[in-house]
This record gives structure tokens, C-alpha cells and sequence, in this order.
């Protein structure tokens, strides 16, 4: 087990690496950043003078050298734009996420698993079909037009909730509904359909013919066998969380990582878009690690 | 439903305690399009630091009356006076504060301007003071000369631009910004809000805002919202779109223009029929209130009506497909390519409708003869068709938004239709000429010398082809006195804000 994570860790930190170089010099091929930071009536000396305040003068190898050694320490860079070191940025924006994040995906692993496996139980029932009626309206409604709906609904019509923001507990009730959403489209399905076939098996069936209770075959016998494609699919669906969502943080003015990100994108802050980056993979990283510990523990071939 | 009812009303009870977002007595909230990246003083030209920085933290020596049309108005200076041709002499205030404590003197400001020009920061300011070689010098703490090569008629006008900071603010850029103001910075979550506080040691007139806080929402329709559902005051900017109420609901010219910029030195254009063909191309007053909002006003330059020199006499082109395309069959019979294919390279997202309006043109030029094909880019891509050097290849028309609110065209005419000018596309000695006589001319003489130049560029050189002067929309709360002017597009005062 202490080999695989090992490997893991080895393979994820050559990943890590292999991204930072594609990122370097894939971001600084889409532009000057001083056209974009300097109003476009600044003269070619101010434009001189903010590439020279940033190394951006060099020619790209030695930024790159530089860029490395200065990670190498520890040191992120700067942002261009904001006058402040790139990885304090990133990580408030990223605490911001991680908590959208967990807070999301607790959520929807209680209510998915649960819905999903009454419906397997009662396949063919009313309760079932309406699962996955509202598994399929989940998983397909655009989040930006669900929270716009939502903002109408609940603070212009009702005045319940404040429009966005954060400092309440209120504040965080629509952006999490809404992230919520999608996620829990996806994954009731998947539980149904993982607890259906694991009803079917011969284990439940021998479970059944010896007279055990509903209750305890649902919740002792099956759900636990049933978990393993559900938690890949939880897992691909945090990471696009911890990579931010970004449409979701934009109109709640959430302080996020992927609006963080976008941005920096769009003004070719360098550092920004590197740092964030980076602590997004590394999140991801440990997260997967996560779930191939939850592998062995469900299942104990795999620990082997 | 009884339940329901309960939960509503718990919900709203704690809504009501939520504190920030909710705005109590004498405080508002104002909601900007876009976070704060920097607050430093000498970026408060960019639009949301001037929101917040321009005049409220910071001040400046003189000031642009943008309400009325009293010209360039004392601040930090109470009076100036010309010494000789090349010498302004400014009088300062005298018992000025910073909020940090420390007295006003000429020394600051002498400091304020040479932070702006130091490599140690990219400061925005600069530019305004570019090619004038500029010396400040304290003459003793309430006195300050400032002379330039060449001569700067407009100097009062130039010092509305030179956020004061003190002397002890260091080159770099700063995130604590000091300065004479009537508010102080007390609080910055990044990312989510700025405080600033009323100061009890203003030396003017207490304003009634006793506090404001800015938060930041990108997406238009929640801006808007939060003033409706009173989460904030004003909202400087909404879309025409949400723009719908009129007890709430200001259109304001921006101070934009919006044009397409012809560059004379690539084929067809250099051909003045050409140019006149496109002009006449296009159907203007069909985007008023269908695409652009009502309010718009077809352009006769690149500035707003409000600019000084503004020639009334000018009209804008008619819509006369059939007259362009005469003109383009002249043309070609003396051996113009007028079949030439070109670009019209529009920015997306630049304004609301941005690519439907390009869109819209690009049809109507194919329409009149034009074989023209539209190409959207995004902003870094734009900059480089927009400034020297230009891209080449393909001939192309760039369209583009110019703001100018600062009230004369100094800060338009060099950079863009001077044959050296950066994003000029006219190569043009009368024009040269006039624009260097405009902007070292005074008083009466300098408006008609621009007057001269407006007239000369829109009808015999046909510069441009020229689109609106755009509208924006702000919303302002009930519960507050606002009414939003081409300044607000770079400037927000409190202590214009009056509580009802």
C-alpha cells in the first residue's frame, strides 16, 4: 500500500512538473501582458519599463530558469497586476472554493446515496421514476440559467435570500443549491444503477432466501459492494468543483479559485495562472490519492 | 402554507441581520462590475480604482466641474496664475491634512508627481504628462511652480489628473492609500469588499455618507438586483437590458466613442471616396434602440459633445447605399481596388452588443459593395490590430471605444490622428500642424483651433468612420439622492450622495 501511494505521489509530481512547463510557455505565447495592464494610449516607454519591472524583457529560457529556481525556494512570483505575491492570491481564493467544495459534495453523497438506493429498492415504483426524472433535470439544467432563476425566485420575488456575497450563512445557501444540482443528477444514477445490479446478484438473492431484513441488506450487504463506480464518479465531480466553478462564483461573487483563474487567463497575469494551477492539481492529487485509500478500505482485493 | 410563512419570515428577520451586504443609516453600499486588483493612487484613472480612489481617498489640486460648466475648479489649490509663458504658479490650501496625520505642503506634491514618473512602478498618470518636460518646485509649503517645455496652456486642467499622496509614499505601488480626501481606506477583504470611512479632520465639508462599502459582482442582472432588493445603493453600471425601471433607472453618457479606425496607408483606403463609401454605408440610426440603447448619438468625432472645441456645424453622414456605391464604381474606373477583401476586427465583449453591431456593419458594407468579412477577438488580440505596429496582411478597419471625459482633446487628438500617433491611421501635415498649435494655444484661440481640426478630419480627410457616443446605465436606490454624469464612468464622490 505505502509502494502504491509512493508511485503515486512520484508519477502525479512528474505530472505536476510537465504541466508547469506546458503552462509557462503556452500561457507567455498568447501576449504581451503590459498591452493589457497599461491603457492602450502608454507610450513604448512605459510598456519598456513595466516588462522590465517584471523580467518579462529576458528571453523566455532564462525567464523560465528563473521562473524554476525561484519555485525551486518556494516563491511563486508576483501577480502583475495586484502588486502581491501569487500564492497568497491563489490560496484565499482556494480556501474559498474548498469549502464550496466540501460543503457540496457532503450534500449530494448523503442525499444521492439515499435516493439512489431507495429508488434501486423500489425500481419501477413512483418514487423511482420521479428519482429519475429529477436525476436527468439535475444533471442536464445550465447552472448560470438555474441561478439566475434562482436569484429571481428567492431574492427579488420572495426577498428570502440575499441576491450574493458571502458573510451569512444565508449567502451560501444558492450557490451551494445550485452546484449542488448537477452532481447529484449524476451520481443518484449512478447509485441506482450500481445498487440495481448489485441487488440482482447472487449474494442479495442467498441474503433474501435466508429471510434478512430490507433495511440491512440495503444499507450492510449491497451499498457497500454498490459504492466503487459511485465514488469515481464523486470524485471527478469534486475535481471539477476544486477546479473551480467558475459561473457559480462569478454571478454569487464568490471569491473563488476559477473565477481567480479565468481572470488571470484573460489578463495574462503569469504567476496567477501558474500558482493556481498548481495548488488546484496538487488538490486533485490528494483527492485522488483519497479515493484509491476508499478503494482498498471497500474493497479489500484491491489492498493487495 | 402557515410554515411556509414562518420560514419566510425567519428568513428575512436574519436577512435583515446579515450585516455587511445590509447598509444601515447613513452608509451605502456600491456594487462595481469588477474586483479592485490595485487601490494605488496613481491608477485612479483606470474606472473602478477612480470609482473609489479619485476624490474620496485622494485629491487632486484642481478639479473638472462636470455638472455645470464652470471649467477647472480649485482643490488642494485654492488659485493659479501663469508667471511667464512656460511657469504656472499654484497656491495651495493651507491646514490640509492626510489621513494619516501629517500636513499638505508643495513638497508632497512635488513627491506625488515624481512617484508617477518612477521605474519602480508602472503608474497610469504618466502618460497624461508625456513628451512635456516637467519641473515642480516647492517655492515654500503653500507655493508650488511647475514649469514645462514646451509650454502647457492647460496645466490647471492637466493637475486635475495628479492624485496627491505624502511625501513618504514610496515608490512602489502601495496597498494602504494615504491622501486629503474626505474618506480613509479602513477595511480590504480581497476579493470581496472596501471600506472607506468618513474623516473627522476634512478640511472641507462634511459629507452625509458617513461610510461605503464596495463590493464587486460581475455578472450585470445580480447588480442590478442588489439595489432593487436594497443589498446596495448604487450600481454604477447595469445593462440596458435590466435597465427598466425609471424611479431607479439612469442613462448617462459614458464618455465613450465607439468608431471604426480607417488606416489611409493600406489599399482601398487611401482613396477618399473610399473612405466617404463607408462612411455612407452604414444605416445608423437603425442601432439607436435596437442593438445600442436609446440615447446613443451618431458620432461627428471621437470625442464627446462635452469636449471642449465640440463643432456644432458638424453633421453626421447620411445612409446612402446607392451614393457609395457610385462612389466606389468612380473610384474603381480611376483604378482604386476597391474589391480588396478587408477585416472588420471588433473586440468581444468591448460593450453590450458588441458583436451583433459588428455583425450588423459587416453586412451593411458587403450591402454597399464592400468586400468585407468581420473577424471578433478578444481583448489582447485586439490591442495589437488597435496600437502601432499595425498587423499586416489582410487590410483591415479595427473598431474600438475611446473614452474622453476630461474635458479637452489633448488627451484624444496626438495618439490618434497625428501621423507618429500611436493608434493613428492619418497621415496628414495640416493635421500635424493643427494639433500641435491646439495644444500649445490658450482660451478662445485653442477651442477654435480644435474646432478647426474636428472640421477638418470629419469632412475633407474623412478620418474615421465614425459611430456613437455610447450611453450607460446606472442604478440608484430610492432611498438616496445620485444622479450619475459623464463622470461617473471614472469618478464616483460620496459627497455627492445625499441621504433622503
Amino acid at each position: 500500500m505505502k509502494q502504491q501511494i509512493g508511485q503515486r505521489a512520484l508519477t502525479s509530481l512528474i505530472s505536476l512538473l510537465g504541466l508547469v512547463v506546458l503552462v509557462f510557455f503556452l500561457s507567455r505565447l498568447t501576449g504581451d501582458p503590459a498591452a493589457l495592464f497599461l491603457p492602450v494610449d502608454a507610450s513604448e516607454e512605459m510598456r519598456q519599463n513595466f516588462r522590465a519591472l517584471h523580467g518579462l524583457n529576458d528571453p523566455i529560457v532564462v525567464q523560465f530558469g528563473n521562473y524554476m529556481a525561484d519555485l525551486a525556494r518556494g516563491d511563486f512570483g508576483e501577480s502583475l497586476r495586484r502588486a502581491r505575491p501569487a500564492l497568497d492570491i491563489v490560496l484565499e481564493a482556494f480556501v474559498w472554493t474548498l469549502q464550496l467544495a466540501l460543503i457540496t459534495m457532503s450534500l449530494v453523497a448523503v442525499a444521492a446515496i439515499f435516493v439512489g438506493s431507495v429508488a434501486a429498492f423500489t425500481v419501477g415504483s413512483k418514487f423511482d421514476r420521479f428519482a429519475s426524472l429529477l436525476s436527468l433535470v439535475g444533471a442536464s439544467a445550465p447552472d448560470f440559467w438555474v441561478a439566475i432563476l434562482a436569484i429571481v425566485l428567492f431574492s427579488l420575488q420572495l426577498g428570502w435570500l440575499p441576491t450574493s456575497g458571502t458573510g451569512t450563512i444565508w449567502h451560501w445557501i444558492m450557490p451551494v443549491a445550485v452546484l449542488f444540482i448537477r452532481p447529484f443528477g449524476l451520481i443518484l444514477q449512478v447509485v441506482r444503477g450500481s445498487m440495481l445490479s448489485a441487488l440482482g446478484s447472487p449474494y442479495v438473492k442467498t441474503a433474501r432466501a435466508k429471510g434478512v431484513k430490507s433495511k440491512s441488506i440495503i444499507f450492510v450487504h449491497t451499498l457497500r459492494n454498490g459504492m466503487l463506480p459511485v465514488i469515481t464518479v464523486m470524485g471527478d465531480q469534486a475535481a471539477a468543483l476544486l477546479n473551480g466553478a467558475v459561473v457559480v462564483e462569478s454571478i454569487f461573487g464568490f471569491p473563488g479559485v476559477g473565477k481567480l483563474m479565468i481572470d488571470a487567463i484573460l489578463q495574462r497575469d503569469f504567476n496567477v495562472i501558474l500558482a493556481a494551477i498548481m495548488v488546484t492539481a496538487l488538490a486533485i492529487f490528494i483527492m485522488n490519492l483519497l479515493i484509491d485509500l476508499s478503494y482498498a478500505l471497500l474493497d479489500p482485493r484491491i489492498r493487495k | 402554507m402557515k410554515r411556509g410563512k414562518y420560514l419566510a419570515a425567519t428568513l428575512l428577520a436574519a436577512a435583515a441581520m446579515a450585516g455587511p451586504a445590509m447598509a444601515q443609516d447613513s452608509e451605502v453600499t456600491i456594487v462595481l462590475s469588477e474586483e479592485l486588483d490595485l487601490i494605488d493612487p496613481c491608477m485612479a484613472t483606470r474606472s473602478n480604482i477612480g470609482r473609489v480612489v479619485l476624490q474620496n481617498i485622494s485629491e487632486t489640486l484642481t478639479e473638472l466641474d462636470v455638472r455645470g460648466d464652470g471649467g477647472v475648479m480649485p482643490r488642494l489649490a485654492e488659485s493659479w496664475e501663469l508667471v511667464d509663458e512656460n511657469t504656472w504658479r499654484f497656491m495651495l490650501r493651507d491646514g490640509v491634512t492626510f489621513s494619516d496625520g501629517t500636513a499638505f505642503d508643495a513638497g508632497d506634491v512635488v513627491h506625488s508627481f515624481e512617484r508617477t514618473q518612477s521605474d519602480a512602478n508602472s503608474c497610469e498618470i504618466s502618460r497624461y504628462y508625456e513628451g512635456i518636460d516637467m519641473q515642480l518646485t516647492a517655492v515654500d509649503d503653500l507655493t508650488l511652480d511647475i514649469r514645462t517645455d514646451p509650454a502647457q496652456p492647460i496645466m490647471p486642467l492637466l493637475m486635475t489628473l495628479l492624485t496627491i499622496v505624502p511625501s513618504e509614499t514610496s515608490m512602489e505601488f502601495t496597498r494602504d492609500p494615504i491622501g486629503t480626501g474626505p474618506y480613509q481606506l479602513t477595511e480590504w477583504n480581497v476579493g470581496q469588499s472596501i471600506r472607506l470611512e468618513r474623516r473627522d479632520d476634512y478640511w472641507g465639508e462634511a459629507s452625509d455618507v458617513s461610510a461605503a462599502t464596495y463590493v464587486f459582482r460581475s455578472e450585470p442582472s445580480v447588480r442590478a438586483a442588489m439595489v432593487q432588493t436594497g443589498e446596495a445603493h448604487i450600481a454604477p453600471s447595469i445593462s440596458a437590458l435590466e435597465a427598466t425601471n425609471p424611479a431607479t433607472d439612469f442613462s448617462y453618457p459614458n464618455s465613450e466613442t465607439t468608431y471604426l479606425r480607417i488606416d489611409q496607408m493600406t489599399a482601398p483606403f487611401g482613396d477618399v471616396r473610399v473612405r466617404q463609401a463607408l462612411n455612407m454605408a452604414i444605416d445608423r440610426e437603425a442601432f439607436i434602440g435596437t442593438i445600442l440603447p436609446d440615447g446613443s448619438i451618431p458620432a461627428v468625432a471621437v470625442v464627446p459633445p462635452t469636449t471642449l472645441g465640440w463643432n456644432g456645424d458638424l453633421t453626421t453622414v447620411d445612409y446612402d447605399p446607392e451614393g457609395a456605391r457610385a462612389l466606389l464604381a468612380e473610384a474603381k474606373a480611376d483604378g482604386v481596388a476597391v474589391d480588396t477583401e478587408f477585416m472588420v476586427v471588433g473586440r468581444i465583449g468591448n460593450f453590450p452588443g458588441a458583436t451583433e453591431l459588428y455583425e450588423a456593419i459587416t453586412a451593411m458594407l458587403t450591402e454597399a459593395g464592400f468586400n468585407a468579412k468581420l473577424q471578433m477577438v478578444e481583448v489582447a488580440e485586439h490591442e495589437q490590430f488597435y496600437s502601432r505596429p499595425y498587423v499586416e496582411g489582410t487590410p483591415y478597419l479595427i473598431g474600438a471605444q475611446h473614452d474622453n471625459s476630461r474635458g479637452d482633446p489633448v488627451f484624444s487628438m496626438y495618439f490618434k490622428y497625428h501621423s507618429e500617433g500611436r493608434q493613428s491611421g492619418v497621415y496628414d501635415e495640416r493635421v500635424d500642424a493643427l494639433i500641435d498649435q491646439a495644444t500649445a494655444a490658450t482660451g478662445d484661440e485653442r477651442e477654435a483651433l480644435w474646432s478647426e481640426l474636428f472640421a477638418l478630419l470629419h469632412d475633407e480627410i474623412v478620418s474615421d468612420v465614425l459611430l456613437f457616443h455610447m450611453v450607460g446605465f446606472a442604478r440608484v436606490s430610492e432611498s438616496i439622492s445620485f444622479t450619475p454624469t459623464i463622470a461617473t464612468n471614472s469618478s464616483l464622490q460620496l459627497s455627492e450622495i445625499g441621504l433622503e
